[in-house]
């Protein structure tokens, strides 16, 4: 959510980190709604390939999102351990498909790092920096980046 | 939101039904069924715009409410009579009323021209000399005029009082020496709220003679005086023979703004229930109509505010006394509760949610081998049942009653009447008929159309209507009624009909229509549902730019609906529109396709069948076409156009929807298998993603999962552009 860039850096914030193959991925845990566990989707026609289909969620008809694809990394199977992170961005509901979710981190913005060069556009569009804990490499989504793509192909 | 802007969004709420109770007292009152109650109601309406506007600080709209307030004031006394030339101006301000609360809504502004206008047309009536610029008759502008503002500052008027009791026997055993005592000590908040009690105690000041006493002695010395803040109260002595509830009624508006008591003098506070109501009859002016006078005289003192001599006869003219205020206090208010529509909405999602769940728990019981006489298969049942209660209860929480929107009709008819110089009555049917919010949120749009045609192409000018031996004022019928599920609004004019002839050559030459095309007469009426039709011999901005009709029928079609005209000529024309109650669930046909479950709108299906081999013939590198009783076709693979498979199947070994589009053309759909027809519940997929080609929106299915409506007018027009376009890698390319 936009208003955490505002947020002082002592202040602490809660991420939710989570796997996608080998690597880590967190998002800031105010924008998650819920957790649950992977139930197939109903694909949806004219979609990218990103877009699992829909889901049910308590009356609700929920895109889900495979976040490997997103972010151009190979998809897996999805197995009993997959979990779908329901988040929501300005009003919207998404679910996010990913492979296991791995800790809950508790943060000062100033542990966040900027994504160095390397990393292909793609990448850096959807990492808002880069966290370091216990010698493992944490990237934080930019959700919000995620889902306005929608309303582009959607236009 | 802060809460200010809140109880302000609440006031406009309010604003909205007290101006449809203000139009519906005014139309009563034109068709000549107002009585007494009705001009209370429609002197309420204006009063309580006026009263909320001052709380907030709109002073545009209290300058305006105050006129208009001030008139029907004294149409409410009796002062100034309630013709039928008045009841047309009054309806007219109330238009003008209505554009000043939506300018005080928006924070715009009203045409100020008009307004002011209307000001000084009202304030002419109430001066008793109504503006020349009115097709005034005598009686009004030659009636005895009150003093200028009279009905404001001197305002003595008849009220009516009870005379049920037609053999009133003489009874004087009203204590001599009882009286009412009542304190009044109003709070800032009720002049805050642009009541004053001036006129409280002149309404006091009605119901008999009355002692006013002003306790002054809360009263500041002048540099500590705060303007906005209430230091007077007042103690008025009445005469015992007043009621009570009369006396409760002057304070109605101010309930909880001021401190009020209200005392008898003496013990004697016990009367039988005809003492009072005898009471309440000496209350009355003795100007009333004669009998009443005579038989009352006996009994009452006469009341001490007696009226001007000279306005006698207006008074005597005005609604005769028909009912007692003890008698017939309004109608006690329908109790309701505002919600706000999420809630509902959440709630109907939910219980959606727990008839699935039902059925699941269901169809496991049956999985694990329960006997359907067993306890619990039986108490699922049961439990069924009230699911299935709850959830139409639900459903008729959302249920509304056309009124909102056919409250707005009258205006309208009377706005193109009057631009386009034709004389209309506008009489309206089934208002009360409920429907889903979700459809009438949806209705406004083709009735305001329809009923603009009905107005402009089909009544006839006065002076055709004469030629024509018919009444100069042209009937138009606006009627809601349930039929087979559905709602139908029907508009129904009087006027000549349609042209069928004309109809027909235009058609022919915009080459809508060959030009040997045989029709019925009834065929011929519904070309001027034909995108780029018009009828009108001149574009006004009322109808006839050509993109009338079809727009409403394609609008309508699209919430599954039905539009159609039939025409009398000579006699009229009746527009007959048809929509399912509610847009939240739909009747669909469930298929598979390709391995994905699709649901059907049954609305668009004409038939289902399975085509024999023979009778599918390729057309064209791709297509194909399906012979259905000697006419040809297009087959549409659903799956292949979607992107489900790379191949369409052979259209033989599947089943085959036949389908009407929204041109009015057929196509066949083919899918592989029919489960079954269903009633879905539609859930958007805009809500948390974005349209989808092809996709109308989503559903639940029983065992919990979504399933996709098929948008048929989508999926056909997709199908024409398949060859050139292989859509699916487009999309997933980025």
């Amino acid at each position: 959510m936009n208003e955490t860039h505002a947020q002082s850096t002592s202040e602490r914030r809660e991420l939710i980190a989570f796997c996608i193959g080998e690597q880590e991925y967190c998002v800031d845990i105010m924008a998650v709604r819920e957790i649950r566990g992977w139930s197939p989707a109903t694909p949806l026609p004219q979609t990218p390939d990103y877009m699992r289909g829909v889901i049910n969620l308590r009356g609700a008809v929920l895109p889900i999102m495979d976040l490997a694809a997103r972010l151009g990394l190979p998809t897996s199977e999805t197995t009993v351990r997959s979990v779908i992170i329901v988040i929501k961005v300005d009003e919207r509901m998404v679910g996010l498909l990913v492979d296991a979710v791995s800790d809950i981190l508790s943060i000062t913005e100033d542990l966040i790092q900027a994504t160095p060069d390397v990393a292909c556009d793609r990448v850096r569009s959807f990492i808002r920096g880069l966290i370091t804990m216990e010698g493992r490499m944490i990237s934080e989504i930019a959700i919000e980046r995620l889902l306005p793509e929608l309303e582009a192909l959607a236009a | 939101m802060d809460e200010l802007e809140e109880i302000k969004a609440t006031f406009f709420q309010e604003c909205d039904e007290l101006l449809g109770d203000l139009e519906a007292g005014l139309l009563q009152m034109e068709a000549g069924e107002g009585d007494s109650e009705t001009v209370n109601a429609v002197f309420r309406a204006v009063h309580s715009v006026k009263g909320g506007a001052g709380a907030f600080g709109l002073d545009a709209l209290v300058r305006y409410a105050h006129v208009f307030e001030t008139l029907l004031d004294g149409v409410r006394s009796g002062s100034i009579e309630a013709a039928p030339e008045l009841v047309r101006v009054l309806l007219r301000a109330a238009d003008v009323l209505a554009d000043e609360v939506q300018a005080a809504r928006t924070n715009g502004r009203a045409d100020e021209h008009e307004t002011a206008s209307m000001v000084a047309e009202l304030e002419a009536w109430i001066a008793g000399e109504p503006l020349g610029a009115e097709p005034v008759v005598a009686p009004a502008a030659a009636k005895p005029a009150a003093p200028p503002a009279a009905a404001d500052e001197d305002d003595f008027g008849f009220k009516p009082m009870a005379v049920l009791i037609p053999d009133v026997a003489p009874i004087d055993e009203a204590p001599a020496k009882a009286g009412w005592t009542v304190t009044f000590k109003p709070a800032a908040s009720l002049y805050a709220k642009a009541n004053e009690a001036g006129r409280l105690l002149r309404e006091l000041g009605r119901l008999g003679p009355v002692e006013v006493e002003l306790d002054d002695a809360d009263l500041p010395p002048l540099d500590a005086l705060k303007p906005e803040e209430a230091y007077l109260s007042w103690t008025v002595r009445l005469e015992p023979e007043v009621d009570e509830q009369a006396i409760r009624d002057a304070f109605e508006f101010v309930d909880g703004d001021c401190e009020l008591t209200i005392s008898r003098e003496d013990g004697a506070n016990e009367e039988t229930d005809l003492a009072a109501l005898l009471a309440s009859l000496s209350a009355a002016p003795a100007p009333g109509p004669a009998p009443l006078e005579v038989e009352i005289a006996p009994l009452a003192p006469a009341p001490v505010a007696v009226a001007p001599v000279e306005s006698a006869p207006i008074r005597a003219a005005a609604p005769a006394p028909a009912a007692g205020r003890a008698a017939v206090d309004h109608a006690p208010p329908q109790a309701t509760i505002r919600v706000d529509p999420e809630r509902i909405d959440r709630l109907i999602d939910l219980v959606g949610e727990l008839v699935i769940n039902q059925a699941m728990l269901a169809q496991r019981v049956v999985q694990h081998g329960f006997a359907p006489s067993s306890d619990i298969a039986m108490g699922l049942d049961e439990l069924e049942q009230l699911t299935r209660g709850i959830q139409d209860s639900v459903m008729a929480i959302r249920a509304q009653p056309v009124k909102s929107v056919f409250q707005r009709m009258p205006r309208l008819a009377r706005e193109v009447a009057s631009q386009i110089g034709k004389q209309v009555r506008l009489v309206m049917e089934g208002e009360g008929t409920e429907v889903d919010k979700t459809v009438i949120e949806r209705l406004s749009d083709p009735i305001t159309h329809m009923l603009r045609n009905a107005i402009d192409h089909g009544l006839e000018t006065p002076s055709e209507r004469i030629a024509a031996g018919k009444p100069p004022e042209g009937v138009v019928r606006l009627a809601a009624l349930h039929r087979g599920g559905r709602i139908v609004i029907e508009v129904e004019d009087d006027g000549r009909g349609i042209n069928r002839q004309r109809v027909r050559q235009i058609a022919i030459d915009k080459g809508l229509l060959a030009a040997d095309a045989t029709l019925t007469d009834e065929e011929v009426d519904n070309l001027i549902f034909l995108p780029g039709f018009s009828t009108a011999n001149a574009v006004s901005d009322i109808s006839g730019r050509g993109v009338g009709m079809d727009v409403v029928r394609r609008s309508v079609q699209a919430l599954g609906g039905r539009i159609s005209i039939s025409s009398r000529p000579g006699e009229g024309s009746t527009f007959t529109l048809s929509l399912p109650l509610t847009l939240a669930v739909l009747d669909g046909m469930v298929v598979d396709v390709a391995g994905h479950t699709l649901v059907v709108p049954l609305t668009s299906i004409i038939e289902s069948l399975r085509p024999k081999p023979e009778d599918v013939r390729p057309l064209g590198p791709t297509g194909a076409v399906l012979a259905v009783r000697d006419s040809y076709v297009p087959l549409v693979d659903v799956g292949s156009v979607l992107g489900f498979r790379k191949s369409s199947v052979a259209p033989s070994e599947g089943v085959v929807l036949l389908v009407e589009h929204e041109d009015g053309g057929r196509a066949a759909l083919v899918a592989d298998v029919i489960q079954g027809q269903r009633q879905v519940v539609i859930k958007s997929l805009e809500a948390n993603y974005r349209q989808v080609e092809g996709i109308a929106a989503a559903t639940i299915l029983g065992d919990g999962r979504v399933a996709l409506i098929l948008d048929v007018d989508a999926v056909v027009a997709m199908r024409r552009r398949e060859p050139r376009a292989p859509e699916p890698t487009l999309h997933a390319a980025e």
